[in-house]
């Protein structure tokens, strides 16, 4: 047979089963998106109910006590900037979806690290499906989520989600497989459970590392967040695309800050917060 | 070994004819060994497994401190790891307590090892995310002990090894020699008959490692602990050990007190190693003395009566004083009252210099 002919079978398979996956599954896939757009709504309703120079209030006061006065400052300073460029509705909306995406890719994530870092063969099969999901174009994340789900943020949500979740996986097993021997022996001669061992041993020394797998995932859902304003996320990404098809330079450099400035912040608070964990287990 | 002692007091940890092999054929090499009675060398050629013990036997009585002594690779780290199945003995019986751990289960062994055997790390571990004092109860902690019972304990504890006054501090704010402290803190706090001490000391300087040394002696004697001591330093041994086993590549050399260790080395590894060892504190009297007959022929016109009396436990440094008093070249070594042997000058220097006994008696 031509190979030709077998690709295009192929395609022809993945066509089908597709429709017949968005014909039939209507079932699973509407509460799914429900219940995706439930948490989005809820995140954002949440950012959206004060005005925005009480978010800018408790973003300073967040950066003053986890880094210092300064950084505060510059923080509750970027906010507020935010909003004078009148992206405000956009920056919280795309702050809520990365905060969903993050939250769920955490939810998912850190079980599977944990296993990940205790099972070895586990560990072994994941690392190829890890590969792949951080080597594939995330657009390509953006097609199967709009067949099944349709436009709109719960797309942007489940292909945010799946850039997501790798470095929490990843840096959550490696924080478990890393506990210094040592502290293993003293835990074995110490008459530990297996669950003790996990909790007061191998736990404390995994934090760190848990830390800097959150820090990654946030970082990774921002770079998604603004690819999935072509599937109609709303929010800064979809004022940049809009912005792009419009050749609005202006709004798109305006967008292009906000998100640069949520990202920052946002960054350097986990990243303090992780290394104040790690500080405290020197 | 003394058997006579053997008898008079209770065997706390016995080790009999253990083994361990590694490698990744070791259990053909395990058959082979009890089959056939393998060799070290011939288990390496012919199965490529490492012998990290082999054929040990040790017997750890009630309130001795015993010491393991051995260069790196000698296998002392894998045989005190035995004792509480840290790695599983692939041939042979280890009893502790009378029970035989190799047939306790999970439950059991966990139990055997919070309450009966502590441990001490040659990295000390203590977790850098809890107090010294957390850390002191940690033990007591994993028991399910309620929290002010093993604070009270934990700070008991603290306050034997000298570190009241750091209690709510964290291991990092802490010098090396006060973080072993907390290791033998944390250790002591469950109160285990048996303490496994993994080169406690040999990381700290030659000053504080000394002080450690005659502290955690008297601890030990004071608790009426056991404890199995490892060390690669056989002056730490001959400080703290009430009696010795040198091992090398796996195999236990010689066991015996710091006095027969010196005096009677098994072999030139052995002979070796004291060759540097200070013998002034270790020989005693009975071990440098003439018998009174061979003293009376070469010297006849020196009365023995005359001459200053001691017991034959007298170590060379106090003979060496007792001469010094004297106007005589000579010493009297006296037991139940009698006279039974003559340390002269030429005794001392022989006691001092480390010649065999065999060779005194010959001079």
């Amino acid at each position: 047979m031509d190979i030709s002919v077998m690709a295009d079978t192929f395609d022809a398979w993945v066509d089908d089963a597709l429709s017949w996956i968005s014909d039939n599954g209507d079932w699973v896939f509407d509460p799914f998106r429900a219940a995706l757009e439930g948490a989005y709504n809820g995140v954002l309703w949440l950012l959206q109910l004060p005005p925005f120079y009480v978010i800018a209030l408790i973003g300073a006061l967040l950066g003053w006590r986890l880094i210092n006065a300064w950084a505060g400052a510059l923080a509750g300073v970027a906010l507020v900037f935010c909003s004078v460029m009148g992206l405000w509705d956009q920056t919280t909306s795309t702050f809520a979806l990365v905060v969903t995406a993050t939250i769920l890719a955490l939810l998912v994530g850190i079980p599977i690290g944990i296993v990940a870092g205790f099972v070895r063969w586990f560990d072994r099969a994941l690392e190829p499906v890890l590969d792949l999901i951080q080597t594939l174009p995330p657009y390509i994340y953006l097609l199967p989520a709009i067949a099944l789900l349709g436009f709109g943020p719960a797309t942007a949500l489940v292909a945010t989600f799946v850039v997501a979740m790798p470095p929490a996986i990843r840096l959550t097993a490696l924080g478990i497989r890393m506990t210094p021997h040592p502290f293993i022996e003293l835990g074995h001669a110490s008459g530990l459970t297996s669950w003790q061992m996990f909790v007061k041993i191998r736990l404390p020394f995994a934090i760190p590392s848990v830390m800097a797998g959150i820090n990654q995932s946030l970082m990774m859902a921002f770079g998604m967040v603004v690819i999935a304003g072509i599937v109609g996320s709303g929010g800064l990404g979809e004022t940049i695309y809009g912005a792009i098809r419009t050749l609005d330079i202006a709004t798109s450099i305006n967008a292009a800050i906000a998100i640069v400035i949520l990202t920052m912040v946002l960054d350097r608070l986990t990243q303090s917060a992780a290394q104040r964990t790690e500080g405290r287990a020197k | 070994m003394n058997t006579a002692m053997n008898d008079a007091s209770e065997v706390l940890v016995d080790c009999q004819n253990v083994w361990k092999v590694f490698g990744s054929r070791a259990p053909a090499a395990v058959k082979a060994i009890s089959d056939r009675n393998l060799s070290k060398k011939q288990v390496l050629q012919e199965f490529n497994c490492v012998v990290g013990v082999c054929d040990a036997s040790i017997q750890i009585r009630r309130g001795e401190i015993f010491c393991i002594m051995g260069l790196s690779g000698s296998g002392k780290s894998t045989l005190v790891r035995l004792l509480n199945r840290l790695i599983e003995p692939s041939l042979g019986r280890i009893t502790i307590k009378g029970k035989e751990i190799s047939k306790l289960n999970a439950a059991e062994l966990r139990d055997m090892r919070a309450r009966h055997i502590g441990m001490v790390f040659q990295s000390v571990a203590l977790l850098p995310n809890r107090t010294v004092l957390e850390n002191a109860a940690f033990g007591l902690e994993v028991r399910g002990i309620p929290k002010e019972v093993r604070n009270k304990t934990a700070k008991a504890a603290l306050d034997q090894v000298g570190l009241s006054d750091w209690v709510s501090r964290y291991p990092s704010e802490l010098s090396g020699g006060m973080q072993q402290r907390v290791g033998l803190a944390r250790a002591l706090a469950a109160d285990p008959e048996i303490i496994l001490m993994d080169e406690p000391f040999s990381a700290l300087d030659p000053l504080i490692r000394r002080q450690l040394q005659d502290e955690f002696r008297q601890l030990t004697k004071s608790l009426g602990k056991s404890s199995v001591f490892i060390t690669h330093d056989l002056e730490e041994a001959i400080r703290i050990g009430d009696r010795i086993a040198i091992m090398k590549d796996g195999v236990i050399v010689q066991v015996g007190t710091a006095e027969d260790i010196v005096t009677k080395p098994a072999d030139d590894y052995v002979s070796d190693f004291v060759a540097g060892i200070s013998r002034i504190h270790l020989v005693k009297a009975h071990s440098v003395m003439t018998p009174v007959a061979e003293f009376k022929s070469s010297q006849p016109n020196c009365g023995v009566d005359a001459l200053l009396k001691t017991s034959p436990e007298a170590d060379i440094g106090e003979l060496i004083d007792l001469t010094m008093k004297s106007d005589r070249d000579a010493v009297a070594v006296v037991e139940n009252g009698a006279i039974i042997g003559v340390v002269t000058i030429r005794g001392l220097l022989r006691g001092v210099a480390g010649a065999p006994a065999a060779e005194l008696v010959a001079a």
